[in-house]
């Protein structure tokens, strides 16, 4: 009796010794499996935002005007931009959210500081469409890039004759599944983002001579590359990215009177531009936000006109 | 028969002898907790040795995918380089824009160029490569580095002053300047090469 006794200790002690530490491997095995699935997963998403920002490379303009590419995920997607000015160029900031087992990954950024993307935040699909357009003050600037998914679809209602070439050569006038831009009212579908340019009912991006309303705020603009800007990006972003563009003008200024000076020295040939850049240097440097973009503007406005007449020109 | 049960009960715990009748149970749980010892001590090494082989099998894998992500890492920026290289000479800071006469693709401004490597201290990260080099193929000149002493008679401008490493991706480029040629300034175009390093991901 004494005997089955101890033999029953003995044989529940291993087993629970055995349980003990089997339920320990098994907790750390499935806690490893979990942790390296989550990291792939954010690997994948890494190299999904470093791939986004790598493939914006060859929209980089010449003289040509404005180019669509198409970029396909093979899972539904979710692509955050954001705009970073804390250092002197400043970054944007590209994160990719992708669904996996109805759920969505977490979002792993990649930064880039010769971008500026302008887009919703976030876009959300499959197919997204990316177009850029070169921005100009007098001299080029950068290129600005706009994104969009083929889920939000776009109406450009009454747009002026220019803006309704540009964007049917962008779409090719396809009428495809895949479409988002459409010029005529009679093709947009009913969800569609209402963009009205000489206002009208259900608008949900107003248009005017010198600003964009879009969600109760504005955002002022020159030019059709920051009017884009402002229609695809919500108003934090496009003042962020407006202060970045800023910077980069006066770097370029300081190249350009560098440049005329040094031209100068070497053949004589003198572009007569070294003081308007400075003050063209501390205007862009100074602004305070979009409000004031026309001060800027002008002395740009200026600066073209004696670059192009002149005897030297620097750009 | 009591003589045999009692010699046997001797042989079985012979400390009984000794007048010491604690001793024969004492002994049997010694032997018998021997036995539990052994039992665990085979256990635990078993235990033990699934529990390393687990983690080896673990360390492998995850060696073998790490690898994989720094290959995927180092072809991004390859990728990257062979990109931007073909699109580079077209950016504002490189660019020719209308200077010599209509505008080009592919035409860098040699003298802009040089100002920017004045300026480039906050540049230095800006394309997200380790270098980037411009080298004057047509008319050459002994290869050497400009500066700004000896430009334009020189050959290779490199953005930033360090040596270049890692590997480079080239393209083909018009480099056109300004010059006074016998008193009259006149714009002279170079056959060059755009040359953009980047480094594998160790």
């Amino acid at each position: 009796m004494i005997k089955n006794k101890r033999g029953a200790l003995e044989f529940s002690f291993t087993w629970i010794f055995a349980i003990i530490a089997g339920m320990f491997i098994l907790f750390l095995a499935i806690y490893g499996v979990t942790k390296f699935i989550d990291i792939s997963k954010s690997s994948q998403s890494a190299q999904g935002a470093m791939t986004i920002g790598v493939l914006t490379n060859p929209l980089e303009s010449s003289f040509e005007t404005a180019k669509r590419t198409t970029i396909r995920t093979p899972v539904e997607t979710r692509i955050y931009t954001d705009c970073k000015n804390n250092t002197f160029f400043g970054k944007q900031v590209i994160e990719i959210s992708e669904k996996t087992y109805n759920k969505w990954s977490n979002q792993e950024l990649h930064n880039f500081p010769n971008k500026y993307m302008f887009s919703e935040n976030p876009v959300e699909g499959k197919t997204f469409y990316l177009f850029s357009k070169s921005f100009e003050l007098p001299f080029k600037v950068a290129d600005l890039i706009y994104l969009t998914s083929t889920k939000d679809k776009y109406c450009f209602r009454n747009a002026p004759s220019d803006i309704k070439e540009e964007i049917e050569v962008l779409t090719g006038n396809n009428l495809s599944v895949n479409e988002n831009f459409f010029t005529k009212i009679s093709d947009c579908p009913l969800e569609s983002i209402n963009i009205c340019f000489s206002g009208g009912s259900n608008c949900d991006v107003n248009v005017k001579e010198d600003y964009v309303e879009k969600n109760g705020e504005r955002m002022y603009y020159e030019g059709e590359a920051l009017m884009y800007a402002a229609i695809f990006s919500n108003k934090e972003d496009y003042e962020c990215q407006l202060d970045r563009l800023m910077s980069r003008t006066g770097q370029l200024s300081d190249i350009y009177r560098d440049k005329s000076n040094f031209v100068f020295e070497k053949t004589g040939c003198d572009s007569g531009l070294s003081v308007q850049l400075v003050l063209l240097k501390n205007i862009a440097e100074n602004i305070e936000g979009s409000e004031t973009i026309n001060t800027v503007y002008n002395i740009a406005g200026d600066l073209s006109r004696e670059n192009e007449y002149g005897e030297c020109r620097l750009w | 028969m009591v003589m045999k049960t009692t010699s046997r009960f001797f042989s079985i715990f012979p400390s009984a002898l000794k007048g010491n009748f604690q001793a024969p149970r004492r002994n049997y749980i010694k032997k018998a907790n021997k036995k539990a010892q052994m039992k665990v001590q085979q256990m635990s090494f078993m235990l033990l040795g699934i529990f390393l082989f687990f983690v080896l099998v673990g360390m492998i894998i995850l060696t073998v995918s790490f690898s994989g992500l720094k290959q995927s890492a180092t072809d991004l920026k390859e990728q990257n380089a062979i990109l931007l290289v073909t699109k580079l000479a077209n950016s504002p800071e490189f660019s020719c824009g209308n200077v010599y006469g209509n505008q080009k693709t592919d035409c860098i401004d040699e003298d802009k160029v040089m100002m920017l490597k004045e300026n480039v201290g906050k540049y230095l990260d800006f394309w997200g490569v380790s270098n980037i080099e411009i080298r004057r193929v047509y008319p050459e000149n002994k290869n050497m580095a400009c500066t700004s002493g000896n430009y334009p008679r020189c050959d290779t401008i490199k953005l930033i002053n360090k040596p270049a490493s890692g590997y480079g991706k080239s393209n083909f480029v018009s480099l056109c300047r300004k010059e006074l040629y016998k008193g009259q300034i006149i714009d002279k175009c170079d056959i060059a090469k755009i040359i953009v390093f980047y480094e594998e991901v160790k």
